[in-house]
């Protein structure tokens, strides 16, 4: 294991990209971690149930729950920053109107789905719907009129996972042996649903293309082109269950970069042509145990992966490792990427957050005009 | 398929699973199990909501859920709702030391058992300490027929035969006669209101292969096939000729392929040839899993024990398929 003094080593041969760090405690793991969309706000939960909120730009933070013992597992602004949201172990909805940097946000009375424990929300791209899976339905909060919506999707088993298209006019939802597709603004369209052989544990549209990837449980992945109308590819033969995926926002050569985890394997999947074989994976092995969370650094070819075995791997676009980033003894759980991309949250399974401005490296910098400035 | 982690046993957190008909005091036990000052944290997973509920622990609902893993292959189907309420909840590790999962009074238990061995989150992280199967002496007798009840029953590992204050003595024991004929390896206990010490509850051990034959020293001395026609039963063998590994090995993969499905749990201590340790061996369904223990000691009695319970068994296939294993 790599491991120095300031947290952080580079490999051997490249500069190091992360030069000093910001961190903090709650009291038990970190499950989740995001940012609002213009960079300002940090929010950060923990399966203690507590939720703390970053506001870099009036330079404190507010711990907007931390009496209660219920986990939180999902959060996220929605895209305009109005709304902030929660769910976890209560089965409640919490909302929060933010007002701005340095005022303080305004929660909402938590809504109850009666559902048992809510482990998948997420914000439409670009709009004002949270989708929020509740059991065997999926159901959208509309933060414009601040009400339920009236449609909702029902599945015929539990919502493991949702994912919302790039354009925000699309909703996936998972459960065991079904895949559906639903675009909740054309009430008249209804879902399609695709039989699958297990269950997806992680569904991501790419941020460019249409193309839909699903984790699944029975170790495979499925890509589906044109976001989920067309035939999927499947792949299988991980080496455990698929539980994480990010997609690149640069533009392959026909499609971005997909990258993988399944137990401590990630791997970097690139589209080299159109055949049936067109489908290139790429074994990034270095992390010892599972590797919990993976993401790209956006508008840069840089991949972030963090592992149980308490290192976060820093790869470039070919996968090869940059840097290697220290846990200080705990494994990490979540990571979130500052949407300018030169910052990277992580969140530890002992309660430990770590937040570490990544410079960028020499070749790439020449064609960037951005500094590492924070805040 | 095996069954084993690679986990040491004590590095995971113990799961108790609790099965039995509907009012056979579920409830009761669980309360009990979460007052009781054991100096254990429990955490529970229940499946009717709202009936559980004791300030300060932790009580999470889940809506039984089966996944079929594998075209519907009977070893390969889990309880899915598991997998992802038991992975949120592992994040949350210091806040309890024990895991107690009620399952409904119709429920077949062996989804819920195979969870722990199939997922491979879920085996490296807990292990299955007991099954512990409620029956309700003053109710059984009207329930016998279904199917969910004799399935309870050949599943369990300790069995309570709650509310024996509400039966005669001579009813007790008739019930007890047949529960044995089912399941002859289980520890029995009998109770008023689910009052056993609650050591006998948690932490048995009853999945570890070392201690799988131990709960009940002796229940093997003489062989038996018992006279009731309940669909589910048991055989036992024992033998006191050296077994050879390799027969038995094939005897069981072939077995375990043909008649899985009806095949609920095997347990055995298996002398073999020209070993000097006991081989001791457990199924359930087509999981199999087996490995050397201890040498036997001075004095011992020298000889293979192995019991089935399953349904519809062909007692006098089965003992001629287990005799052919003789070295």
């Amino acid at each position: 294991m790599l491991v120095s003094p300031e947290g952080a080593a580079a490999v051997k041969g490249t500069a190091p990209l992360v030069q000093e760090r910001l961190c903090g405690q709650l009291q038990q793991a970190i499950t989740a971690l995001s940012w609002s969309a213009d960079g300002n706000a940090l929010a950060i939960a923990s399966a203690g149930g507590e939720l703390l909120l970053l506001d870099f730009r009036a330079g404190c933070e507010e711990l907007l729950r931390g009496d209660h013992d219920a986990s939180l597992d999902a959060i996220g602004f929605s895209a305009d920053g109005q709304f902030l949201m929660a769910v976890g172990q209560a089965g409640e909805l919490l909302l929060w109107e933010l007002g701005g940097s340095g005022v303080r946000p305004m929660a909402f009375a938590p809504l109850p789905l009666g559902a048992g424990w809510l482990d998948a929300a997420v914000w439409q791209p670009a709009g004002l719907l949270l989708a929020v899976a509740a059991g065997r339905r999926v159901r959208l909060w509309d933060g414009a009129v601040r009400q339920w919506h009236p449609g909702s999707l029902e599945l015929p088993g539990t919502a493991q996972s949702l994912a919302w298209s790039a354009d925000g006019r699309r909703l996936a939802a998972s459960c065991h042996g079904e895949l559906a597709l639903w675009n909740p603004l054309d009430p008249a369209a209804a879902p399609r649903r695709a039989p699958t052989a297990s269950v997806s544990l992680a569904l991501a549209f790419s941020p460019v293309g249409h193309l839909l990837a699903c984790g699944q449980m029975d170790r495979s992945l499925l890509l589906w082109p044109e976001a989920g109308d067309g035939r999927p590819w499947q792949f299988s033969g991980f080496p455990a269950k698929v539980r994480a995926l990010a997609w690149s926002d640069q533009p392959g050569k026909l499609a971005p970069s997909l990258a993988v985890a399944a137990a401590d394997h990630v791997v970097l999947w690139q589209q080299q042509d159109r055949s049936e074989q067109g489908w290139k994976p790429e074994p990034l092995l270095w992390h010892e145990q599972r590797v919990q969370a993976l993401a790209f650094a956006p508008g840069r070819p840089l991949l972030a992966s963090a592992s149980a075995d308490g290192s976060v791997g820093l790869w470039d676009g070919r996968g090869r490792l940059l840097q290697a980033l220290e846990g200080e003894g705990q494994g990490f759980q979540a990571l979130a990427w500052r949407p300018d991309g030169l910052h990277l949250a992580a969140g530890g399974d002992q309660g430990r957050w770590w937040l570490w401005p990544v410079a960028v490296p020499g070749r790439e910098r020449q064609r960037r005009s951005g500094g590492a400035g924070f805040g | 398929m095996a069954f084993t982690s690679a986990v040491p046993a004590a590095d995971r957190l113990p799961v108790t699973v609790l099965t039995g008909y509907l009012g056979a005091g579920k409830t009761t036990l669980l309360n009990r199990i979460l007052t009781h000052e054991h100096g254990l944290k429990v955490a529970v997973i229940v499946n009717e909501f709202g009936e559980v509920g004791i300030d300060n622990q932790l009580v999470i609902d889940a809506d039984e859920e089966i996944f079929e893993m594998n075209n519907g292959c009977i070893c390969c189907t889990v309880r899915g709702d598991l997998i992802r309420i038991i992975g949120n909840l592992m994040k949350r590790r210091d806040r309890f030391d024990h895991l107690v999962i009620e399952t409904t009074g119709l429920a077949d238990p062996a989804p819920v058992i195979q969870t722990f061995f199939v997922d491979e989150d879920l085996r490296d992280e807990l292990r299955l300490d007991a099954v512990i199967t409620l029956v309700d002496l003053v109710h059984v007798q009207q329930h016998w027929e279904a199917e969910e009840v004799q399935e309870q029953l050949a599943f369990a590992d300790v069995l309570l035969l709650n509310k024996a204050d509400l039966v005669e003595e001579a009813e007790r024991q008739a019930i007890e006669q047949r529960v044995r004929a089912i399941n002859p390896m289980a520890r029995l206990l009998t109770t008023c209101n689910a009052d056993a010490p609650i050591d006998q509850l948690l932490g048995v051990g009853a999945f570890e292969l070392e201690r799988a034959l131990s709960l009940d020293p002796g229940f093997l001395i003489e062989e038996h096939a018992h006279e009731h026609d309940d669909a589910v039963g048991s055989v036992a063998f024992v033998e006191e000729r050296p077994m050879s590994l390799d027969k038995l090995g094939s005897w069981l993969s072939d077995l375990v392929a043909e008649r899985g499905p009806d095949l609920f749990r095997m347990k055995g201590i298996i002398q073999l040839e020209g070993k000097d340790e006991r081989y001791v061996f457990q199924a359930v369904h087509m999981l199999l899993d087996g490995d050397f223990d201890r040498p036997w000691k001075d004095g011992e009695r020298r000889c293979t024990e192995f019991v089935i319970i399953g349904r519809d068994l062909d007692t006098k296939g089965l003992r001629s398929g287990f005799n052919a294993c003789v070295a």
